[in-house]
């Protein structure tokens, strides 16, 4: 058993857990943060990639919208290598009602939320696609923001402050003194070994899985209902700036451009186990009719990946009013001293990535406000640092043609591992160093790797063959990783097989099967 | 007018036409590009899985389900097919359609195959065999130590250690160039300086007994480049077939597009098939989308070998309706649950396509031939998951020779 002793522990890898050890790290305490999987594996890596102007909350959520307008510049400012800033579009469908635009105009101008109607010729220059039967069209300033580098540079962040980021640590017991939370205890994943974290303070950013932390401190009934949303990736920008509906928000009324491809979303529905997150058949041809209403010829174009998120809504009954007074609209702070009579425990619930800084600075004002004491947050004032060698093109926020500039400089010196989203063997191998017990999915959130059309189908031996050359993984660990790289693509795809992808996924047959025969290499104790 | 015209360039499509036109017919071949050749690992697959390991692949294809291609055409059928690869290819190819051997893949997995390319015959997996597997730091689809990582977890089939140990060597194909292809590889080796140099690269670096294994890239052009290595290093060399484009795959294109112009095949590349024209429940012409407008050719009989769902000649819409995307031909093997969460390789989804009678004319599934002169051969063809049972060559060869003499017995 390892021992670790801090100030903070906070639980939960996500953007809400970056943010809030970033910010605890900042005003001086000692942290750590652990998650049971990769950072950002769970909801903040599975959503659509909007960066909100606060367009879609001027009318159903008024303190939200201007949140988002505020923490949208912040964002932008401080963290610009997760950011591209493509500007957005609310247009009136052909059978949207026309006077909802009025109420927008004056929901925007009310909040802070800069916007301005444009002609519906000018919205059809800027996005030639968008359905040419619209009747409105408002310019806001929506950005696409990739949930993985927002991640990982707020932590690289958190981590020259101080704060030690335990990936693949799971949660196995709180241990309590008294009325008094004093210790953390986790299994090391990958070693098997058990991490005991003495502290004072927990600050559980589990997500939609909450209920089950503050369960493990003996806070009961703490009901995380997750909402479970389905989004699904095109093979290319269909758009290049956000396009949403101008209607009160709905399913499916939102595309996002996002690096190469755009994303199209979501669905909203109860989901009863954050884990196993269906993606039903009627839910995706929801999103293809969704489609098509704001890009006439959506199911003509081809889908590329689909995936399911949990957003973490957490109802409960004994939430005193007190606890929200401060915080953002859908976000919670479950006081477990007030609500069970455990000191050093705040539960959070909610929220959304683009305010995810307010969100921390909220939850870390409120520890002190238990503890006592009182630092300024200095979380917006302060860029983080921005990744190791990649990007070296980054002006101040990124373009989609950012990677076609650095292999316009490198391609006679370097090789390109994955076409379709040019990440270069350099690119690979220097991740690969920084986290040699990675698997190809923790490496494909922060490169990209195997996220284009082709789903790997070029890219994932080469990553494999690289990772075993280097001498970094073993034959039977490559070999694992290439499976499950292989098992967990598949996942994504066989609910929107259709179209190109069918000849795509048919040529990666013949690649993987006809011609590598890989389900037939030898099995073996393949820890992955 | 021509007596028959061929829709695709792959491997049923070549040969069928090379049949017919060595049988003294007018064939026009029609196809949208390079055919599927190129994609394909350059060996002669028959049976590899049937879902187990086949050794002796005529007698597992004899216990194949009724809905198989082998079932329809019969194991006359599938020897008269190979016995046409061998004679058109002789040269290239070793092996016998009794019997499969297995060869090392990229990866190091054993695939079991038919007949081989003489280029690739050293490899063949033997009880005691040693390999040194060679990559390239400038080639990035083949690493030679994760290859060799797994084929030492393996035996040979008499039960025998395999040892295998892989060297990467820093020779480009292009000096100053990080990042070269198999092609552009196989073009370097095309030149015997090149050659001369890889060798010299190569050769202290081996050990006595030891049989080489190089990524597939022993020449495009240069049928001799594989011999002239062997000689240099005074080793047995072997090829280990790639991802697309496959060297070994393109090399069997051009010597099958070469011998259907010797024949007289006639060849109409670079436009898709877009429409067809009928009278009499028969096919009368189909057309071209060549520039500026669609071209009608007219025939007396057409053969269909465009390939499967790789090719786009079968296709599956948004709403998860599956058609033939040329002549909208009637579907074998459709059901519920065409796609499923497990196993991408083997969904149901890759067994639908077109059904053929014994005369190798195109079927609905009561039989009913909705055309009396559209025959059809290859991928196209229902019934097989063919990368997964390592049959796409064996279909294509069987079905193309049995379209191409039912034609000619019919005329």
């Amino acid at each position: 058993m390892r021992s670790l002793d801090v100030d903070v522990v906070v639980v939960g890898g996500g953007s809400t857990g970056v943010g809030v050890v970033r910010d605890v790290a900042m005003r001086g305490y000692k942290a750590v943060l652990v998650d049971r999987a990769d950072l950002a594996q769970g909801t903040s890596g599975r959503f659509h990639g909007l960066l909100h102007s606060g367009g879609r909350y001027v009318v159903s959520d008024p303190n939200s919208a201007r949140e988002c307008a505020e923490e949208n510049v912040v964002v932008t400012r401080i963290q610009p290598t997760a950011v591209e800033t493509t500007g957005g579009l609310f247009v009136c469908g052909p059978d949207d009602d026309p006077e909802f635009g009025d109420k927008f105009l004056a929901g925007a101008a009310a909040n802070g939320v800069p916007a301005t109607e444009i002609s519906i010729a000018e919205a059809l220059a800027r996005e030639p696609r968008v359905n040419p039967g619209i009747q409105r069209a408002i310019a806001v300033q929506d950005g696409s923001v990739d949930g993985w580098q927002l991640v990982w540079t707020a932590a690289r962040s958190a981590k020259e402050y101080g704060a030690e980021i335990l990936t693949y640590h799971k949660v196995t017991k709180i241990e309590r003194t008294g009325d008094q939370v004093s210790a953390v205890v986790c299994t090391d994943l990958k070693t098997g070994e058990e991490v005991r974290i003495g502290c004072t303070f927990i600050l559980n950013c589990a997500g939609a899985w909450a209920g089950e932390i503050a369960g493990m401190a003996g806070c009961h009934d703490v009901q995380v209902v997750p909402g479970r949303g389905i989004m699904v990736a095109m093979n290319h920008r269909l758009v290049n700036t956000v396009v949403n509906r101008l209607i009160y928000p709905s399913d499916g009324d939102i595309i996002v451009p996002v690096h190469t491809v755009c994303i199209i979303g979501t669905t909203d529905v109860k989901a009863p186990d954050p884990d196993h997150l269906p993606i039903p058949h009627d839910e995706v041809q929801q999103m293809f009719d969704a489609g098509e209403v704001l890009v006439p010829g959506f199911r003509k174009a081809r889908a590329l990946h689909v995936w399911a998120g949990a957003r973490p809504l957490v109802k409960d009954s004994r939430v005193g009013a007190g606890d929200t007074r401060h915080m953002s609209r859908g976000m919670g702070i479950l006081n477990h001293y007030e609500r069970d009579g455990l000191k050093g425990l705040l539960t959070i619930s909610g929220g959304k990535l683009t305010t995810y800084r307010l969100m921390a600075e909220h939850i870390v004002d409120a520890m002190e406000a238990e503890l006592g004491t009182s630092h300024p947050c200095r979380t917006a004032d302060e860029p983080c640092p921005t990744p190791g060698p990649e990007p070296t093109y980054v002006p101040s926020t990124y373009h989609v043609t950012h990677r076609l500039h650095d292999r316009e400089h490198d391609r006679m010196q370097d090789q390109i591992l994955c076409e379709c989203e040019l990440m270069s063997r350099r690119m690979f191998t220097d991740k690969l160093a920084e986290q040699p017990t990675a698997s190809l999915d923790d490496l494909r959130r922060q490169l990209r790797l195997g996220m284009g059309p082709c789903q790997g189908g070029f890219c994932a031996v080469r990553a494999t063959g690289v990772a075993h050359e280097l001498g970094t993984v073993g034959t039977e660990r490559a070999t694992g990783l290439l499976r499950l790289f292989l098992e967990h693509r598949w996942l994504g795809l066989w609910p929107i097989l259709y179209g190109d992808q069918v000849r795509q996924t048919a040529l990666d047959n013949w690649i993987f099967s006809g011609t590598l025969d890989v389900e037939h290499l030898p099995e073996g104790a393949e820890v992955v | 007018m021509p007596d028959t015209v061929v829709i695709g360039a792959g491997l049923s499509g070549l040969v069928a036409a090379i049949r017919l036109a060595r049988a003294g017919q007018a064939v026009t071949l029609l196809t949208k590009g390079l055919g599927g050749l190129q994609l394909s690992q350059g060996t002669i697959d028959v049976l590899g899985y049937a879902p187990q390991r086949v050794e002796a692949p005529l007698e597992a294809a004899a216990s194949l389900p009724a809905s198989h291609p082998y079932s329809v055409l019969g194991s006359a059928a599938v020897t008269a097919g190979i016995a046409y690869a061998q004679e058109l290819l002789g040269g290239h190819l070793v092996g016998t359609v009794d019997r499969n051997v297995l060869l090392p893949t990229a990866v190091g997995s054993l695939r079991p195959t038919c007949l081989v390319p003489t280029s690739m015959a050293a490899g063949v997996v033997t009880g005691g065999i040693r390999y040194a597997l060679v990559g390239f730091r400038q080639l990035k689809d083949f690493y030679p130590k994760l290859c060799a990582g797994n084929l030492e977890r393996q035996t040979a089939p008499s039960g025998e250690a395999i040892s295998a140990r892989g060297l990467v060597i820093d020779l480009p194909a292009v000096e100053g160039m990080a990042d070269s292809s198999a092609l552009g590889y196989a073009r370097a080796i095309d030149g015997s300086a090149y050659r001369a140099k890889l060798a010299a690269t190569l050769k202290p670096l081996l050990e006595d007994g030891e049989v080489v294994g190089l990524p597939a890239i022993l020449g495009y052009r240069d049928a001799a480049a594989h011999r002239h290595l062997e000689e240099l290093l005074d080793h047995a060399v072997f090829e280990v077939p790639l991802p697309p484009p496959g060297v070994p795959g393109m090399r069997l294109n051009e010597a099958l597009t070469t011998l259907a112009k010797q024949a007289g095949v006639r060849i109409v590349a670079g436009a898709k098939v877009v429409g067809f024209e009928t009278s009499g429940g028969k096919i009368l012409s189909v057309g071209q989308a060549t520039a500026g407008r669609v071209r009608q050719y007219a025939a007396d009989t057409f053969v269909y070998a465009p390939g499967g769902f790789e090719s786009g000649a079968l296709s599956m819409d948004s709403y998860g309706t599956v058609t033939e995307t040329i002549f909208g031909l009637p579907l074998h093997g459709l059901g519920p649950d065409l796609v499923t969460a497990d196993d991408p390789a083997n969904q149901a989804l890759f067994r639908v396509g077109v059904g053929v009678d014994a005369r190798m004319r195109v079927v609905d599934p009561a039989g009913t031939a909705p055309y009396s002169n559209l025959y059809a051969a290859g991928g196209v063809l229902a019934g097989a998951i063919r990368w997964s049972e390592k049959s796409g060559e064996g279909i294509a060869l069987a079905s193309a020779v049995a379209a191409a003499d039912s034609i000619l017995k019919g005329a």
